[in-house]
């Protein structure tokens, strides 16, 4: 019995040693832009690529859709409109500006235009065209391309961490 | 051992026993340590403790069970425990980014995850308890979890027609229409076009049989080092639809000779009135004039050219016909004028229009692309090729058919092999195992395996028959994805009434406006009832929109006073009675039924109205921050300086009241205006008229609908 006892626990060690490493095998996740929906270039940095999650994409489509024109220098349509308005709107990465507005305020400004919140009545309201969600997904897109980098307000338990 | 010892338990004995029920009783132990150690019941307990230290604890545990959890929909094969770890999946207040995985929730779809289970769109082993063998490929299960760069994917299986949040999948599926994978494969719900390739039948008649080998070298294309696309030497993001075939010297000559030998059709030959060419041979502005008509004409609008800039060479213009930087260089000049005067005579299926030209434009036009648009060089790295010899000939039609050139190109009396390339229509939910890989050190999955034969189609088949493409990253996903959405039938029938098929479309005019309608080719930029183009406005609703007489104006002289625009409605030189068969047929026929025309009566406006109007549009609602009236105003919408002689007041008052309801993509904003606004806004747009002549005719070319040439990234 005695000389039989290190060959059997060589083997469970083995088998311990085989069956951990198998599990380790193919967990290989290299590029985190696998993980994104879509992405979207750094306005200030095209080497910079932002990935975004379902929502905030959604709010890049609507973006692109509705308020490049206005709210970019570039459009796909080539010159931007926003050098014919004065005031002059505000970039939609402008995060020295934007950070500081709250998600409800930027909420009530695109629902309900520029002159029902005391600004410019060149922006026009879209809360009948667009819904409570297509909103919120501009303002996670908003959030998203900020620069400076939008921080959330703290929060409790947000600083919890996984495992 | 004696008799009486053999009874007796021994002290050693005693020892042996006691120690291994010890040992027997910890291996017992191991099992419950292990049970409680298991992945999932971790994930259960740190979700608890999660929810704990959260604001809304009470919500969050509200249905919280220490087992697992199952979502169970047998009709669809659906059995997910994936919940049991993704605990938060319905909790919309862990929907942030800084919740961590695996408790975040899902974002807010229009499909709900109980009702729909989870490995239906992400893949993955739904009653799998394990992370790793749920999320990836392990022997008994290779459809591993889909990442989520190439999640629309999902959405396409079932959502044959495109949906605005799935950009990529509508991207792919373009690419596959537009690269002709049709011409080889079969591909289920990709629209397949009437024309693949141009028909070469009397390809011999149009170019060289020098021109077809440099072709055949190099397909317009050349990669630099850093992977840009040049076009005849200029840089472009467009991807040629001809591929790149690995043909070598040998089967080049082959198949220059065979097509240079192709001429079915003979060329119709026209002289041009020689009183033109008297007047206009000897002048030294005849290029430029030629340019000029070119310009004028908007050939552009479809056709680009390179243009050098600061330094910086650029293809400016559309994309609709072939780049023609050089074409002076690669077609002969009587099949230039054949080809202009009947494009349809040399191609049937072209989308080219056939243009009213009259000899002094067709001379100008001629002359300027064979003495501007050329390049003395191009053919220069050509070898020496001679007059076809029958053994040549005899090589290229065998390659003809054996490279799958016939599956695109039509020649006529050549019929294709059937199948040439692979059935493509389930190759979205192939396991790795049924993939050949050969050789490719590459992740052994479906994925890897479909971008790397899409890069390179010999790195996994040597033998691979399937040319190269040059893809942008973005491209690339984009078909990767378009062809994941290809998973074949659905496996049961509660799957198979999910799909969502695409809405049949159909426009069949008849009568003289069929005619011109085919002429002019109109549907190549403009969509008549969901059918045609997207490159101009969609002109289903069009009589509703437009008054007749600028209908007319408007065909004759196209204009546009949109100033960021470079694309425009070119110059058909269209005749009195082509305006007005046009015209007639939509103000008559392409009427939407909220803005009749006979139901409004223009008599009522007021000059009260009109001064309230101006005002509402200037202050209250400053619409000029968008539409521009004498010369003031943004570039967003279309120019409003005519908008008396162009629009219908129906249609405007239609239009302030819901624009959406007539064009559903339109960004014009919908807003709460009263009756009285409506009407005195309608009145004032009616008073903006400009004279009619000198012809200063403002025209919406892009329509409301959008800018610029494509919205989006």
């Amino acid at each position: 019995m005695r000389p039989r006892f290190p060959s059997v626990a060589f083997m469970l060690i083995a088998i311990a040693v085989a069956s951990g490493c198998q599990k380790h095998a193919d967990t290989t996740k290299a590029d985190p832009l696998l993980r994104a929906y879509d992405t979207e270039a750094d306005w200030t940095d095209a080497q910079h690529v932002i990935p975004l999650n379902y929502r905030q994409a959604q709010g890049k489509r609507l973006f692109y859709q509705y308020c490049v024109w206005c709210h970019a220098d570039a459009t796909p349509a080539g010159p931007s409109n926003r050098s014919n308005l004065t005031p002059v709107p505000a970039l939609l990465n402008d995060g020295a500006t934007l950070n500081t507005e709250s998600d409800e305020y930027i909420q009530n400004i695109i629902t309900l235009g520029g002159s029902a919140l005391g600004k410019s009545a060149m922006m026009p309201p879209y809360g009948r065209m667009l819904s409570t969600e297509e909103i919120r997904a501009l303002i996670a897109f908003t959030r998203a391309i900020a620069q400076p980098p939008y921080q959330l307000p703290g929060r409790p338990g947000s600083q919890y961490s996984a495992k | 051992m004696s008799a009486e010892q053999m009874g007796k338990l021994t002290y050693r004995m005693r020892l042996v026993f006691a120690l291994s029920s010890v040992l027997f009783l910890a291996v017992l132990a191991i099992s419950p340590f292990k049970d409680y150690r298991r992945e999932w019941k971790q994930y259960k307990r740190s979700y608890l403790r999660f929810a704990q230290g959260r604001p809304d604890t009470k919500k969050l545990l509200a249905d919280y069970d220490p087992n697992i959890d199952q979502i169970w929909l047998p009709g669809m094969n659906v059995v997910d425990r994936c919940t049991t770890c993704h605990q938060g999946i319905t909790q919309a207040s862990l929907a942030d980014n800084s919740v961590p995985e695996p408790f975040r929730a899902h974002p807010l779809i229009p499909h709900n995850v109980r009702d729909w289970g989870c490995t239906v769109c992400h893949r993955g082993q739904g009653p799998a308890t394990e992370v790793a063998e749920a999320h990836e490929s392990t022997l008994a299960w290779e459809q591993p979890v889909l990442p989520t760069r190439f999640m629309q994917a999902s959405c396409g299986t079932c959502h044959q027609a495109d949906l605005p949040q799935t950009p990529q999948v509508a991207r792919g599926r373009k690419l596959l229409t537009e690269l002709n994978c049709q011409g080889c494969h079969r591909l289920p719900d990709i629209d397949r076009p009437k024309m693949l390739g141009p028909d070469l039948s009397s390809v011999g008649t149009k170019v060289s049989r020098e021109w077809i080998y440099k072709w055949l070298k190099a397909p317009r294309t050349i990669v630099d080092k850093d992977g840009n696309v040049t076009v005849n030497g200029y840089e472009t993001e467009e991807e040629p639809r001809m591929p790149k075939f690995r043909l070598t010297d040998e089967e080049i000559r082959g198949l220059s000779a065979y097509l240079a030998s192709q001429h079915a059709g003979p060329l119709p030959t026209y002289k041009i009135d020689s009183r033109v060419v008297a007047a206009w041979s000897k002048n030294p502005e005849l290029a430029s004039q030629g340019e000029l008509r070119f310009r004028q004409m908007f050939c552009s609008t479809c056709h680009s050219l390179a243009v050098t800039r600061a330094g910086e060479t650029k293809l400016i213009g559309g994309d609709i016909g072939p780049e023609l930087t050089k074409v002076g260089s690669k077609v002969k000049p009587d099949w230039l004028i054949a080809w202009l005067r009947d494009p349809q005579g040399y191609l049937p299926h072209t989308r080219m229009p056939r243009y009213g030209w009259s000899d002094e434009d067709l001379y100008k036009v001629t002359q300027y692309i064979t003495a501007n648009l050329t390049d003395s060089d191009l053919l220069s790295d050509v070898p020496k090729l001679g007059p076809p010899t029958e053994a040549e000939i005899q090589l290229g039609r065998r390659l003809f058919l054996e490279k799958g050139c016939a599956s695109c190109h039509v020649i006529e009396g050549v019929s294709p092999q059937k199948d040439f390339g692979p059935d493509l229509s389930a190759l979205g939910g192939k396991n790795a195992s049924d993939l050949e890989f050969s050789n490719a050190r590459i992740p052994h999955n479906l994925l890897s395996y479909i971008q790397a034969k899409l890069r390179d189609p010999v790195s996994v088949n040597p033998a691979a028959r399937m040319p190269q493409y040059n893809w942008t990253p973005s491209d690339l996903d984009a078909v990767t994805t378009a062809l994941l959405t290809m998973k074949g039938p659905p496996p049961t029938s509660a799957l198979q009434n999910l799909v969502v098929q695409r809405k049949e479309v159909d426009f069949h005019p008849t009568g003289d406006f069929a005619e011109v309608y085919e002429r002019y080719r109109c549907y190549t930029c403009h969509k008549f009832n969901g059918l045609g183009g997207d490159l101009a406005p969609d002109l289903t609703y069009e009589g509703s929109r437009a008054q007749r007489q600028w209908l007319v104006e408007f065909l004759k002289n196209p204009q546009t006073l949109r100033p960021t625009l470079t694309l425009r409605m070119p110059q058909f030189n269209m005749s009195d009675k082509d305006a007005a068969t046009l015209a007639d047929y939509i103000t008559m026929v392409l009427q939407h039924p909220a803005a009749n025309p006979a139901a409004f009566d223009a008599k009522q406006f007021t000059p009260a109205m009109v001064s309230l109007g101006k005002q509402l549009y200037e202050v209250k609602y400053q619409c000029q921050s968008c539409h521009t009236i004498g010369g003031t105003g943004g570039y967003v919408g279309p120019n409003l300086n005519n908008a008396g002689n162009w629009l219908t007041p129906a249609w405007i008052e239609a239009w302030l009241r819901n624009p959406q309801a007539l064009i559903p993509d339109t960004i014009e904003p919908r807003r709460n205006f009263t009756g009285e606004e409506k009407q005195a806004l309608t009145a004032y747009l009616m008073t903006l008229r400009v004279a009619t002549k000198p012809p200063q005719k403002t025209a919406d070319v892009t329509g409301s609908r959008r800018a610029g040439q494509g919205v989006g990234r």
